[in-house]
């Protein structure tokens, strides 16, 4: 068990759960990336999915070449969630046959994840090794709440899963074992084709081979397919809840509109900057290193306020939705955009953030101190980095209006409302615009 | 008892120094007169030449700060704003104060600041974190537990209030505000400075139950020996964040007291005093003198 070989796996994993952890000095920290990015189906696929190409994109490369001369070197040698799970199924030495008859569900996976990515519209993208190795690791940094567990529960599930049926995860169910295994297989006749195998042109292996295109084939259409039902009710569901995002100040009529016991519609959920728009709940693998790279914490598992496909996806929980949260996406900062292995989330500069609409704000004038109850207030001007409040004089005080052209949602009037409950909110904009007003606040 | 014992006090330290007197008075001696303030004015451009002037005509520092004394002084670094945008105090004036304090003998300089933006790009663009490289001054925000809970026995709305320890400990204070726009409070001049000092609830509540009576409130309560207003250059919109249109005053007001060097700051923005609503109730509290008819302002070069 002590070999030189595990001593270097167990190497692996304490740096890569380090890098993971978040813990290292904050101009390490943006290496997160390098873990989750490593997978060519988070990275290349992604790239795919979003039809961009980042720097990122190059570090999935790797694992896209290796196998084809190497074989799984990178499972069995590498790979942190590997070895967690081969460790956890030599506990159980009774059941090692157990998983002979199941099919090797990963290949397929691998597929589906690519063939619905080329669409543009991924699927099932959270199933990925690393991603989950990640995901574990992030639960520590936000507060406990059942939805950071359950971004944690990924991992725990693997090692439960290997030690009911050991070997199951890397044999049998991982998506990144799969991809590698058709990789392995495609290398294995390249160079048979090159005539460096003997065994080159068997009846048999020819019979392989038809079985293997075949295989891929239906493996893409079908992920294709599922991409494209995928999209299209993903898009009814964004353009749904646009059609619910106010633009900006809109108190006097909406109110009115609904009045009669109709159900207010929960707010639209805001995403990190960078957040790529309709798709954005199909592109994020939930490895959580955009709520790890946040400085302040404003970045949770969303728990269904973008639907069931949504779940656990990075939203910013201003003070309105976390009591606790005085913080809000402060406009130097850009450190979640960095991190995203997928392109969920695009890298930003700080010029650029500063130009993105994340959310719009909008003040309920029933629960504004200066419009409801004539006191000098107006907390949320003087926040705004952007000068995006408007003032009105009524009653002999200044009132708050927003500025659609200029509120970026970053919520900074939202994390000092002192009204009670808070009179100025944010909801998020999915694709988020990017304003032609200037930023008063960039660096010269 | 008490007001014989002041009285005495008064007689006895006036010879002395007129302006060493007013610092001691309790202020919210309602049967007395209002006092009489004396402000200092100083132009220039040299921010510490000017500090070192306008302190001389007080009294010099020993007036304020002897060996061994813990100070803590409040200077306004709440916005992510560099120092000729006007947001903050000047980090030359911070610096000089600070230094001026060590040559005193102080024990402890803190500079407790509850910053409206992150604090690390805060101090950090404020220039104040860089100019207090080398000198004995920590400027930090408080945590929770930096902050204790205080009475305020004259506060009419805010009752009680968070406050830094550092600040409630210190033997002497020293209110180190910009002055500039404020949105809500009109501007911001040494008696607003102090919500930059207390918890982020008691800020929300005072914005909630009455801004100006609450800012003179808390006034009743906290006695700064000196108060030091940087209007070298002043921000007339946009405030309290900017970046606003500026002009250039050039100038330090130098005061012990509070309302008094409000009331002359007010003046650079074009504004009376008593249309400020803070300015107003704490001279009607008897914080100290806003009219500016008996307040004398002496001006200086340096």
């Amino acid at each position: 068990m002590f070999t030189r070989r595990n001593l270097v796996r167990l190497i692996l994993f304490a740096l890569f759960a380090l890098l993971a952890l978040g813990v290292l000095p904050e101009a390490w920290r943006r290496w997160s990336v390098l873990l989750p990015g490593l997978s060519p189906l988070l990275s290349l696929g992604g790239a795919l999915a979003a039809r961009h190409a980042g720097l990122l994109a190059v570090l999935g490369l790797p694992l896209l070449l290796l196998p084809l001369f190497k074989g799984r070197f990178f499972c069995w040698r590498l790979c942190p969630m590997g070895f967690a799970a081969e460790m956890a199924s030599r506990i159980n030495r009774r059941h090692t046959g157990l998983i002979r008859r199941l099919p090797f569900v990963g290949k397929g996976l691998a597929l589906l994840i690519i063939g619905s990515a080329a669409v543009g519209w991924p699927v099932l993208v959270w199933t990925d090794p690393l991603c989950i190795f990640n995901g574990f690791f992030a639960a520590w940094r936000t507060p406990l709440t059942w939805a950071s567990a359950a971004t944690a529960g990924g991992f725990v599930l693997i090692l439960l899963a290997s030690l009911l049926a050991p070997n199951i995860w890397c044999h049998r169910l991982c998506p990144l074992g799969g991809l590698q295994e058709w990789l392995t297989q495609l290398g294995n006749r390249l160079r048979a084709a090159r005539g460096t195998t003997a065994a080159a042109a068997t009846p048999d292996s020819t019979l392989a081979h038809a079985h293997a295109g075949r295989r891929l084939f239906l493996g893409f259409a079908l992920g294709g397919v599922t991409g494209a039902i995928y999209r299209r009710f993903g898009l009814r569901a964004a353009t749904a809840q646009a059609r619910e995002t106010p633009d900006g100040d809109h108190e006097q009529g909406r109110g009115r509109q609904r009045r009669h016991g109709a159900r207010r519609p929960q707010p639209a959920p805001v995403r990190p900057p960078g957040a790529a728009g309709q798709a954005f709940n199909a592109l994020c693998a939930r490895c959580g290193n955009c709520m790890r790279a946040c400085p302040y914490g404003l970045i949770m598992p969303d728990l269904g306020t973008s639907g069931i496909d949504g779940l656990f996806t990075p939203v910013l929980a201003f003070r309105s939705r976390n009591p606790q949260q005085e913080a809000f996406c402060f406009q130097d900062c850009t450190a979640c955009t960095q991190v995203c292995p997928t392109g969920a989330l695009r890298p930003l500069t700080v010029a650029q953030k500063q130009q993105t609409a994340i959310g719009l704000a909008h003040v309920c004038r029933k629960k504004c101190i200066a419009w409801e109850k004539h006191e000098y207030c107006v907390v949320c001007q003087e926040y705004c980095p952007y000068h995006a409040i408007i003032e009105v004089e009524q009653n002999g005080v200044m009132c708050p209006i927003v500025d659609a052209e200029k509120c970026r949602g970053c919520g900074a009037c939202e994390s000092q409302c002192p009204a009670e409950p808070i009179a100025i909110t944010i909801s998020g904009r999915a694709p988020q615009p990017v304003l032609a007003h200037p930023s008063p606040q960039l660096p010269d | 008892m008490d007001a014989v014992k002041r009285r005495s006090f008064l007689k006895t330290s006036a010879s002395a120094a007129a302006v060493g007197a007013l610092q001691t008075t309790p202020l919210g001696a309602q049967e007395s007169a209002a006092p009489a303030a004396t402000v200092i004015v100083v132009h220039g451009t040299d921010i510490p030449k000017m500090l070192a002037a306008g302190i001389a005509k007080l009294g010099g520092w020993s007036a304020f700060i002897k060996s061994g004394m813990k100070v803590a002084i409040k200077p306004n670094v709440a916005w992510n704003s560099k120092p000729e945008q006007g947001g903050n105090t000047h980090p030359d004036l911070v610096r000089a104060c600070v230094l001026a304090a060590e040559a005193q003998g102080a024990a402890k300089i803190t500079l407790p600041e509850n910053t409206c933006h992150p604090e690390k790009s805060t101090f950090q663009a404020s220039g104040v974190a860089d100019a207090l490289k080398g000198t004995q001054g920590r400027l930090y925000r408080p945590a929770k537990e930096d902050y204790q809970k205080v009475e305020i026995p004259k506060g009419k709305i805010a009752k009680s209030s968070g406050v830094p320890k550092d600040i409630l400990e210190c033997d002497c204070l020293i209110n180190m505000p910009v002055a500039k726009h404020h949105s809500g409070a009109t501007l911001t001049l040494s008696m607003k400075n102090w919500m930059g000092s207390i918890a982020n609830e008691d800020r929300r509540a005072w914005h909630r139950d009455g801004l100006h009576q609450c800012i003179a409130d808390f006034s009743t309560f906290i006695r700064p020996k000196l108060v030091i207003i940087d209007a070298t250059r002043i921000m007339l919109n946009k405030g309290p964040q900017g970046p606003g249109d500026l002009e250039h005053p050039h100038e330090l007001i130098l005061s012990t007291d509070p309302v008094a060097a409000d009331a002359y700051a007010a003046t650079l923005f074009k504004k009376a005093p008593f249309d400020i609503g803070y300015i107003k109730l704490a001279h009607e509290m008897g914080v100290g003198c806003g009219d500016l008819a008996k307040i004398k302002v002496e001006r200086i070069e340096a």
